[in-house]
């Protein structure tokens, strides 16, 4: 049972990680329809800013800096890159994106080098704060939960109560109509571009030591969160929470798992021929999850490409 | 005799908004149609029903007697109905000749080759010729799509419509936008293209529906409100009604 | 230079058949004296690598540049086809009679075969809901691939000998330009089936759902069966190329179907230019060349390359030959010299900007290296210190001055082009 709590735990705080993540792209998404293959690696610029910034003024500076700074590059990114090229269409868009990651795939081990840097825990909060299933429950944890749930609690009421909450709500709803609302269109892209990549910033600083802040990072999270902002579907957040929270609890209990594929279908009253593929049968549960995400990520798109929860088809 | 286009009862609703409220329509072989009414009215809706651009709620389609209500746009394409598009619809990095080409692949017997030449196609790039001749851009053949002026573009719309040489010719205000003098030329245009087919275009124009026209459908507020040779419409009290302001003094 | 993207249409015209194959008898010429013009060993595996990258190439071009789709894992059916052509090999050596240079065929059934699995599930889509399936796909098979070493070898790969096989009219493909000859024959075939097919109906059927999809439903065709097909052919001849870099490498690992692959053929294939045929040819060779040739001078090149495929999308949207294109009907009017100029204007802040950027970019590397303890390894011959302020501030500033320089030369330099273009069109 207490193990069972363990997973919830886990899978509760993996989960708002990806929320974190995935708000801001769909946000971007549903908005302005570019899919932004560079969002993970914002992420991943975030953990190694707040590496380097810890290092100089520590960890709570961090905290604030960095989301700042990636939110400005975001912002510079979108008004001179991704503006230019939106005329060309959104193949041109998703061109772009995608050769932004690479070149910050290939700046960060530049800068940082091919192996984990050590970005740790502050000292303040790395102490256990109780002990469950036999394994003490670290404060820092409970740490990151808070600042995604205050996170979301901001972001809920900037876009219920501000004017520029109902702009991006109504371009969200009728991407066409924005621009008779008398807004400036092209600045709210730049402003909801820049959060978005803010709070990949703020998820870089806040994942990076609690996990590891390496230069596989982005890619391995990247098209995790694509699955999420598909699943939850187009441009919105109860989506993309939901999806967020689903996935979450899913990898980390099936990490958990040491079960061989053959015999969890077997107890599923599944029989399978382990004469064949041997090695299939045999692979664990916990080493099959990581590829969970991108089946899903196959089959909404493919059948259900509105989402769980969207009501626009990408 | 069969007609062309029969339409009944046909319904569709965008959310709480009906746009199309039960039209009924009668389209006989051969003639030349045209389907006028008020801004809103439904008139594209309509056509995008039709030619299943859109799947509609309720009620049925027949072409020739066939019912094509709820197949795939190049179904209704293969059972011998071509559509145009309000807002031009070309292959714009392609060639105006290549366009046309492209258009009447489907009922030159190209299928999906991939193992035959497209050049071996001998009775296509006849037909191309052809309808680049009727079009009169024979000086524009080898101008890419998106680079020609907008009344070439217009005609190039028409032709690409035509050149696979459907019988029932669905045209979505071909003049829109077009200069007293570009509206002439598109009218023997079309006048030409529709020779031998049936023909049921969306107009504005009353000049050209006037001019053109053996019969006018008026649709107002989701409903067809009258049918008839352009004598009989022009006199119906209902259509007086429903068609207010500029339209009606012209109608007058 | 905005260029505007050309189609990759050959005028059809009955005339010029032969003088349309002109190019493809110099490049057998030119395949034919290659090896005996570049020197030694490793020109000759350099040149293997292109031919093979070029098949690789064109075929990812039948689907971005042809049919408006773009692939993120168009390496899969090169992985693939190339673990397929290794399973073949090794039945080969186990005895079975199956001649090596028939390999690559293996590899276009295997290409072929899973592309019409990937495209059953993929093609329904079009735009960024494709890519995005391709995406997932790429990272399902690698992961899969590595899930399943009893197929494919784990992380090691496969790995086998093309020497071992049954010897054909006395060749047995042992050395390196027996090896040669066979690949560019590939090469050169596969090239010729792509070109053909760009001048049949599927191939300009292709090229009418990359500009339009929805108007090609209203004359009479289903565009997710086109894409379906084309997809297909694509993965075929992605598999040829599987095929031969197995033979070539004699290894297949998971990595050469990794998402990182994908990205190189993207990235050579874009800037060689996706608007026409020969396009990611240029690409295929220059990229090739420049990873053997600048990967021991510099760790950054794969950031240059990353660097240049952005400035391509932003500024030169049709890669290499898209600004040939733009340029050479000026050129043959011999208004070249007009544009000289305006072009030469642009030339400082051009280089200012280029030693900006490697500035900044060797510098990073280097302090790196200085952080591991090692003695940085001088920049463009200077001994400049990664560690120190001063350089870094030099650099920056050369960047930032460059990019300054070329905007205020830039329009002028438009400007010119468009004149000059016109001219040569009057004329």
């Amino acid at each position: 049972m207490e193990q069972l709590g363990l997973i919830l735990l886990n899978g509760l705080v993996y989960g708002l990680l990806l929320f974190m993540l995935s708000v801001g792209l769909t946000l971007i998404f549903g908005m302005m329809g570019v899919l932004n293959l560079a969002h993970a690696s914002f992420y991943m610029l975030g953990a190694f800013l707040a590496f380097t910034i810890s290092i100089r003024l520590g960890f709570w500076a961090a905290l604030i800096i960095v989301p700042v700074l990636v939110g400005l590059i975001g912002a510079v990114v979108e008004r001179y890159g991704l503006r230019t090229v939106h005329k060309h269409g959104h193949l041109a868009e998703l061109l772009f994106t995608f050769g932004l990651a690479f070149i910050i795939g290939e700046v960060v081990p530049l800068i940082w080098g091919r192996t984990p840097v050590p970005y740790r825990v502050p000292a303040a909060l790395d102490f256990p704060l109780f002990s469950i299933a036999g394994n003490a429950y670290p404060a820092y944890r409970l740490f990151m939960m808070a600042v995604a749930i205050a996170m979301f609690l901001v972001l809920y009421l900037a876009l219920a109560r501000t004017r520029l909450g109902l702009v991006v709500r109504a371009a969200l709803t009728h991407p066409d109509m924005v621009g008779m609302l008398g807004h400036d269109v092209p600045k709210v892209f730049t402003l909801v571009f820049g959060a978005g990549c803010a709070l990949a910033g703020l998820a870089g600083v806040i994942a990076g030591n609690a996990f590891t802040t390496e230069p596989g990072m982005a890619r391995s999270l990247g098209a995790i969160v694509f699955a999420i902002v598909v699943m939850g579907g187009l441009g919105s957040i109860w989506g993309a929470l939901v999806a967020s929270l689903l996935i979450g609890f899913v990898q980390t209990a099936s990490i958990s798992l040491d079960m061989p594929l053959g015999t969890a279908l077997m107890h599923l009253g599944i029989p399978v021929n382990t004469a064949m593929l041997t090695d299939l049968w045999q692979i664990t549960i916990a080493r099959v999850a990581p590829v969970v995400p991108y089946v899903l990520l196959i089959l909404v798109l493919a059948l259900r490409p509105r989402g769980l929860m969207g009501t626009r088809s990408a | 005799m069969t007609l062309a286009l029969h339409v009944t009862g046909l319904k569709k609703a965008f959310g709480p908004t009906k746009i199309i409220r039960g039209v009924e329509l009668q389209v006989a072989r051969g003639e030349r149609h045209a389907v006028i009414g008020p801004n809103g009215a439904g008139k594209s809706t309509l056509f995008h029903l039709i030619s299943g651009r859109l799947p509609s709620d309720a009620g049925q389609i027949l072409l020739h007697g066939q019912d094509i209500t709820g197949l795939a746009p190049h179904d209704i394409f293969n059972r011998g109905l071509a559509r145009s598009f309000q807002v031009t619809s070309l292959f714009p990095r392609l060639s105006v000749f290549e366009n046309l080409r492209a258009a009447a692949m489907r009922t030159h017997g190209c299928g999906h080759a991939f193992w035959r030449r497209l050049e071996g196609f001998a009775p296509l790039r006849r037909r191309a010729e052809e309808v680049l001749s009727l079009l009169g851009l024979e000086r524009r053949r080898d101008v890419l799509a998106g680079a020609l002026a907008y009344a070439d573009q217009r005609a190039l719309e028409i032709g690409v419509t035509i050149a696979g040489g459907a019988e029932t010719i669905l045209l979505d205000e071909p003049t829109a936008g077009m200069s007293r003098a570009e509206t002439e030329r598109a009218v023997t245009l079309i006048r030409r293209v529709s020779e031998g087919r049936t023909l049921v275009m969306i107009e504005h124009d009353l000049g050209v529906v006037f001019g053109l026209a053996d019969t006018i459908s008026v649709l107002a507020e989701g409903r067809v409100i009258a049918s008839g040779p352009p004598d009989q419409v022009r006199g119906d009290p209902a259509v007086r009604t429903a068609y207010l302001g500029a339209a009606a003094e012209t109608l007058a | 230079m905005s260029a505007p993207a050309q189609t990759a249409l050959a005028r059809p015209q009955s005339g010029a058949a032969l003088r349309a194959m002109l190019p493809w008898v110099l490049a057998a010429l030119a395949a034919l004296i290659l090896p005996h013009v570049v020197p030694g060993g490793f020109g000759l595996s350099l040149l293997c690598r292109m031919g093979i990258a070029i098949v690789f190439a064109l075929s990812f071009n039948m689907l971005l540049g042809q049919g408006g789709m773009l692939d993120f894992g168009h390496a899969v059916f090169l992985g693939l086809g190339g673990f397929l052509a290794m399973h073949a090999m090794k039945l080969a050596d186990a005895g079975w009679w199956i001649p090596l240079p028939a390999l690559p065929l293996v590899g276009a059934a295997g290409g072929l075969a899973v592309a019409i699995l990937a495209g059953w599930v993929s093609t329904r889509r079009a735009g960024t809901a494709f890519a995005m399936i391709t995406l997932g796909v790429a990272e399902l098979v690698v992961a899969v691939v590595l899930l399943l070493p009893s197929v494919f070898g784990g992380e090691e790969g496969l790995s086998g000998d093309r020497s071992s096989g049954p010897p054909l009219l006395g060749v047995d493909f042992g050395t390196q330009i027996q090896a040669y000859y066979l690949i560019a024959a590939w090469a050169w075939a596969a090239a010729l089936l792509m070109w053909l097919y760009t001048r049949t109906p599927l191939g300009r059927l292709a090229n009418a759902i990359r500009d339009n999809p929805e108007r090609v439903g209203f004359l009479g065709y289903d565009a997710a069966r086109i894409r379906l097909l084309v997809f297909s052919l694509s993965g075929l001849f992605a598999g040829i190329a599987g095929g031969l870099a197995a033979l070539n490498d004699e290894i297949v690992t998971a990595g050469n179907m990794s998402p990182e692959a994908s990205s190189a053929v993207l990235v050579m294939t874009f800037i060689g230019g996706v608007g026409t045929f020969w396009g990611p040819v240029i690409g295929a060779v220059l990229i090739t060349f420049l990873s053997v040739a600048l990967s021991t001078v510099t760790d950054a090149w794969q950031l240059y390359s990353g660097l240049l495929f952005v400035a391509m999308v932003v500024w030169a949207p049709g890669g290499i030959s898209g600004i040939i294109l733009a340029h050479a009907p000026v050129v043959r009017a011999g208004f070249a010299g007009r544009l000289a100029p305006a072009y030469a204007a642009m030339l400082p802040g051009f280089f200012l900007a280029l030693a900006g950027t490697l500035g900044l970019a060797e510098l990073g590397f280097r302090l790196q290296s200085v952080r591991n303890g090692a003695s940085p390894r001088p920049v463009f011959g200077m001994a400049l210190d990664p560690q120190g302020v001063l350089p870094w501030v030099v650099a920056a500033i050369l960047l930032l001055a460059g990019a300054w320089l070329l905007r205020r030369a830039a329009p002028a330099a438009r400007e010119a082009w468009q004149e000059a273009s016109v001219m040569a069109q009057v004329q």
